[in-house]
């Protein structure tokens, strides 16, 4: 249960299946990123590929023919027809051809009946369909999926495809539940069986490990995607967006060239990859040790006094000049970070969020929230999403303020786009559309946990929300998820408890969540948990999919001036 | 006994008499280095099996074992956390469809080559005993494709226009059928025969393979276009025919008249050739870089095991081996440097038709693989001790394992003595741990005797014997071996021929001393 290396694994075997020999890689445009997600570029030059091409680029044809080409293609119409037109006037010497998902049968046909030259060697299904970003996380890259509260009939089928190959991938014929309330849960489940049923021989899986897939809808819990970060991974997603393990740094003053887009992926960055996970105060101090091992290792480089001194550096540069990169992209990021952070007050904020969506004291919050709408500090984005969380937190409160508040917005010069959200928030995930109680579920436990939290740490203060899921993935590990909220699709119910779990959310994860997954498998070796998503989440791909699901609908909630 | 002879006790190797302090670790030595002698391994085996049981009756002193087992079982799993905390995954599901694929394509091609082999018999038969005089020469065309009679055509069947004075019928000589002058193709007979037999082809083609299409399409001449001059060939009872014999006899004779569905399956079938034999000046030097990056690759992994091994101090590998492996790997690279400069620059200076686009993306790609190549894997390996730090190393592995047999021996003691104490009725299985251990010594003294830098020098007296032969038959292998790089061999034969030599030397002391 590894969607990063199973998609590692069937990319090498890609490279290898076609023996010593340059090679190109043909691929359309979503497997470029899929690929590019899993595989560095010099990593992939080691394996004898020095081209990529993308199918649809029409590049004008150049006898390559001493080239082995790859094809790795979503079997799409589009897809087919294109490569069936490379096959009649091949321009390479002979070609393997992988597609990442199902294709029918009738499509290898024309395929076949293109390739006049016999430069076919081999046509594979290789179920590598989806953007695997850690061992347990992966995305489909949909950032907008629903529309006026429905699915966008083409994105749910790629939906259904995607996770068709995560469980192909991964080896699983899982039991399938879903979220009763959610229709498009619901029907996503019902696409994924209908799969299973037609291709049943290829699901035919040893079982030892009761797999459950478990959809879930963003809509029940709508308060995660809009809080503010404070983990590493996370908080770059917030503040500065990872596009397919990149970050665009172009926007900040005085960046140098090479450091306009960095990439950061735990696979090929060890710094990264071991700290991830850990507090921006963490950070600041890992940065530091970096930074001081740097300094010390390049004040022994600058001495270049004798020949021993000479020889050392030139066995040495390589790797220094490898720290030398990763210090000065940590240090870029986690210094534009800071720097937002300040600009904008953004502790402040989000210590209020935190307590909107934890705690329940309505007038102290009410004025909080006033006071940081009038701080000229406060991003309008940033004092869209309090009003989004008071909205969704006191929504049925007899004395709530939220024309009041949206005045404030409007006054303080916020744009509409942004101040119709706090309606539209309502109607997409409103108490109405909610299965379960995100904030009056306060036990004494959790009281009394808080406090010890907000006793042992400052930073803790900006971390106490908790994700719905980890409340949903507790109940399930522990047998006491409801099958009315949760029901299993069909007649079928898992009488053990599941080891691994494939969670999936319908609109979106989030890496707050993915951290939260991650935790959990580090504390329960027994069980593994993946998580999935159409996409992951920051506030702004959020707010898009807010807009979209709730464009044209009839509305519920009316402000009262219009 | 000899005097000054050291007493060895201890899980002592009954053949390279090293101590191996543990049971554990010594059926694991006789597993990695004798485990060309299964049976001193079973024996091994079942003494521990039988001692172990009788060990474990006391309480006190299993203790050991079972911390051994855990202490190891611990650190496997905190290596394990340390990477990371995934289960390797195996490849995923996968379906091939290349059978399905193969299967309709053979379909679909089986028509065009069965007709393309009917031109290709046809034109054979055509070029054999070609008469050079027109009409005897047409004669000879259709006796082997029978022709279309022309008065039944009215329109050319493949651009439909009608024929006339200016537009007149043609036949194809392959397939017989009737067109016109635009929609036919002149083949050269020099093309036609090299078509026909393959083995004239290749002269030229591999010399010069980024022209193929061009020389390909050459090799048939639009009608209408280049050879506009040529005359239809004399057809029955035409005026035109009969001026055209008395014109210029000789020119029809240098090709034949094809229409374009025939000139098509035959042009397809000459690419398909060619890019069989296409094989660009990049290719060439592709691959001798690759063969140099596998050679790298395979001596780098040794390099780094002898590396590692002399850093500890061991005595497997020879430092020396180890210098000139490092240079051979520098050489290579160094190789590999040159050949990749030269790829990136292929074609450069070329002006008029200089490398653009792919292939000048390619060029500087490989150029690239091989640079990070060279830093990750060549670069960057460790650098040899020299011989001061080798010795160094050296006396510290002797100390480390010298105190290491010290400690456990000591260990080994406390434990007797305090099993002594404590356990008076058990005596019977003492007695027969003793027997272990003193035959264990028995066996090595025997051998040690013989193990020393004496018998490095041979009695070549009598050079007849088979263990002699054997020896010198050995040292030449370990010098082949040298030669081609292979330490793993030439450690593992050195041990053989020290083996040899004790067991030559032992025979030697027995025949002296019954002599």
């Amino acid at each position: 249960m590894n969607v990063f290396s199973a998609l590692k694994l069937y990319i090498t075997k890609m490279t290898e299946e076609s023996g010593p020999g340059m090679k190109v890689l043909l691929m359309d445009k979503q497997t470029t990123s899929i690929v590019s997600n899993v595989y560095s570029k010099s990593e992939i030059l080691q394996k004898e590929v020095y081209l990529f091409e993308r199918i649809d680029s029409g590049a004008q044809p150049e006898g390559l023919r001493h080239l082995k080409c790859i094809v790795f293609l979503r079997p799409t119409a589009e897809n087919i027809s294109l490569l069936c037109r490379e096959l009649r006037c091949p321009k390479y010497g002979v070609y393997y051809i992988y597609f990442s998902n199902i294709i029918a049968k009738a499509d290898i046909k024309t395929l076949a009946e293109s390739d006049e030259q016999e430069v076919v060697r081999e046509v594979h299904e290789f179920y590598a369909d989806y953007l695997a970003l850690n061992p347990h996380l992966f995305s489909l890259g949909i950032n907008v999926c629903v529309q006026d509260l429905r699915w966008i009939p083409t994105h749910l089928q790629r939906t259904a495809q995607g996770i068709i190959s995560v469980l192909l991938s991964l080896r699983k014929c899982p039991f399938i539940r879903y979220q009763g309330g959610s229709d498009m849960s619901k029907i996503l489940a019902e696409k994924i069986r209908e799969t299973f049923s037609k291709e049943s021989n290829l699901f035919d899986f040893r079982q030892e490990l009761n797999p459950l897939l478990l959809i879930v809808d963003r809509r029940d819990d709508p308060v995660t995607p809009l809080l503010n970060q404070w983990t590493y991974q996370a908080m770059v997603h917030e503040l500065l967006t990872i596009n397919n393990n990149r970050v665009d740094l172009s926007h900040v003053n005085g960046i140098s060239k090479e450091l306009a887009e960095v990439v950061l992926s735990a696979e090929h960055d060890e710094f990264y990859a071991q700290n991830l996970y850990l507090n921006f105060g963490e950070i600041g101090q890992m940065i530091k040790t970096l930074m001081d091992d740097f300094q010390k290792k390049s004040k022994k480089n600058q001495k270049l006094e004798s020949i021993a001194d000479i020889k050392n550096f030139v066995e040495m540069y390589p790797q220094f000049k490898k720290i030398s990169g990763t210090v000065s992209k940590h240090v870029t990021v986690v210094g534009e970070l800071s720097s937002l952070v300040g600009k904008h007050n953004l502790l402040e904020v989000s210590e209020l969020e935190q307590e909107l969506s934890c705690q329940s004291e309505h007038s102290t919050q009410l004025q909080k929230i006033k006071k940081l709408i009038n701080d000229s500090r406060v991003r309008d984005v940033d004092a869209t999403r309090l009003v989004m969380l008071y909205a969704l937190h006191y929504e049925k409160h007899s004395n709530n303020d939220i024309t009041g508040l949206l005045d404030m917005l409007k006054k303080k010069g916020v744009p509409a786009t942004y101040t119709k959200l706090v309606y539209s928030i309502l109607e997409y995930s409103g108490v109405h559309a909610r299965q379960s109680n995100l904030f009056n579920h306060e036990g004494v436990s959790k009281i009394t946990k808080k406090l010890f939290m907000g006793l042992s740490g400052v930073d803790n203060i900006y971390t106490q929300h908790k994700p719905l899921l980890v409340e949903t993935l507790d109940d399930l590990l522990k047998g006491r998820l409801s099958t009315q909220t949760f029901p299993y699709l069909g007649n079928m119910v898992m009488s053990k408890r599941p080891q691994e779990i494939i969670v999936f959310i319908v609109g979106g994860a989030t890496y707050e969540e993915s951290l939260a997954v991650n935790n959990w498998n580090k504390q329960n070796p027994g069980t593994k948990i993946i998580l999935g998503g159409t996409t992951i989440h920051n506030f702004q791909t959020f707010t898009e999919e807010i807009q979209s699901a709730t464009n044209s609908i009839t509305r519920r909630y009316r402000s009262r001036n219009n | 006994m000899a005097e000054g002879e050291q007493m060895l006790e201890g899980f002592l190797c009954s053949i390279c008499k090293t101590d191996l302090k543990t049971p554990h670790q010594l059926t694991k030595h006789f597993e990695e280095y004798h485990n060309d002698n299964p049976e001193i391994l079973k024996t091994l085996k079942e003494l521990y099996g039988k001692a172990k049981k009788k060990i474990l009756k006391h309480e006190g002193s299993s203790e050991e074992l079972v911390t051994l087992d855990t202490s190891l079982k611990y650190r496997e799993s905190s290596l394990d956390f340390y990477y990371n905390d995934w289960e390797p995954q195996e490849l995923g599901e996968t379906r091939s469809y290349t059978r399905y694929f193969t299967e309709v394509r053979n379909v679909r091609l089986e028509r065009y080559s069965a007709e393309t082999n009917k031109l290709i018999i046809r034109l054979d038969k055509l070029l054999n005993e070609l008469p050079s005089d027109p009409i005897s020469r047409r004669v000879h065309e259709q006796s082997i494709v029978p022709w279309i009679d022309d008065k039944s055509v009215k329109l050319c069947p493949t651009c439909a226009r009608s024929f006339h004075v200016a537009r007149r019928k043609h036949h194809c000589r392959l397939c017989g059928a009737v067109m016109c002058h635009d929609c036919t193709m002149f083949l050269a007979l020099g093309d036609a025969r090299n078509m026909v037999n393959p083995t004239l082809v290749q002269d030229d083609s591999a010399i010069s393979p980024t022209s193929t299409e061009s020389r390909i399409s050459g090799r048939f001449v639009r009608a209408g276009i280049g050879l506009s001059k040529l005359a239809r060939s004399p057809s029955s009872g035409s005026l035109n025919s009969i001026i055209s014999l008395v014109n210029d006899p000789s020119r029809s004779e240098q090709h034949f008249r094809l229409c374009v569905h025939c000139e098509e399956l035959l042009r397809f079938r000459e690419q398909l050739k060619e890019r069989k034999l296409s094989k660009p000046i990049i290719c060439q030097f592709y691959e001798k870089m690759r063969s140099y990056i596998d050679e790298a690759n395979e001596h780098s992994v040794m390099y780094n095991k002898m590396c590692e091994s002399l850093r500890k101090g061991e005595t497997t590998y020879n430092l020396q081996d180890a210098q000139t492996l490092r240079v051979k790997i520098a050489k290579l690279a160094e190789n590999i440097d040159l050949i990749s400069k030269r790829i990136s620059i292929l074609g450069i200076k070329d002006v008029d038709n200089p490398p653009k686009g792919q292939t000048l993306k390619l060029q500087q790609m490989i150029r690239s693989a091989a640079t990070t190549f060279l830093k990750e894997h060549l670069l960057n390996s460790k650098p040899l001790p020299t011989e001061e730090e080798y010795t160094a190393f050296k006396e510290r592995r002797r100390k480390a394992i010298e105190d290491r047999i010290e400690h456990e021996r000591q260990m080994e003691m406390e434990e007797l003595q305090r099993e002594r104490r404590r356990e008076q009725q058990n005596r019977e299985a003492l007695i027969s741990d003793f027997v272990i251990v003193s035959r264990n010594d028995q066996m090595i003294l025997d051998k040690s005797q013989g193990w020393g830098p004496s018998s490095a020098t041979p009695i070549l007296a009598s050079s007849m014997d088979p263990i002699i032969e054997q020896m010198n038959n050995l040292r030449a292998y370990i010098k082949q071996a040298r030669d081609a790089h292979k330490y793993d061999e030439v450690a593992t034969l050195e041990t053989n021929l020290r083996e040899l030599q004790s067991a030559y030397f032992a025979m030697n002391q027995g025949n002296s001393s019954d002599s």
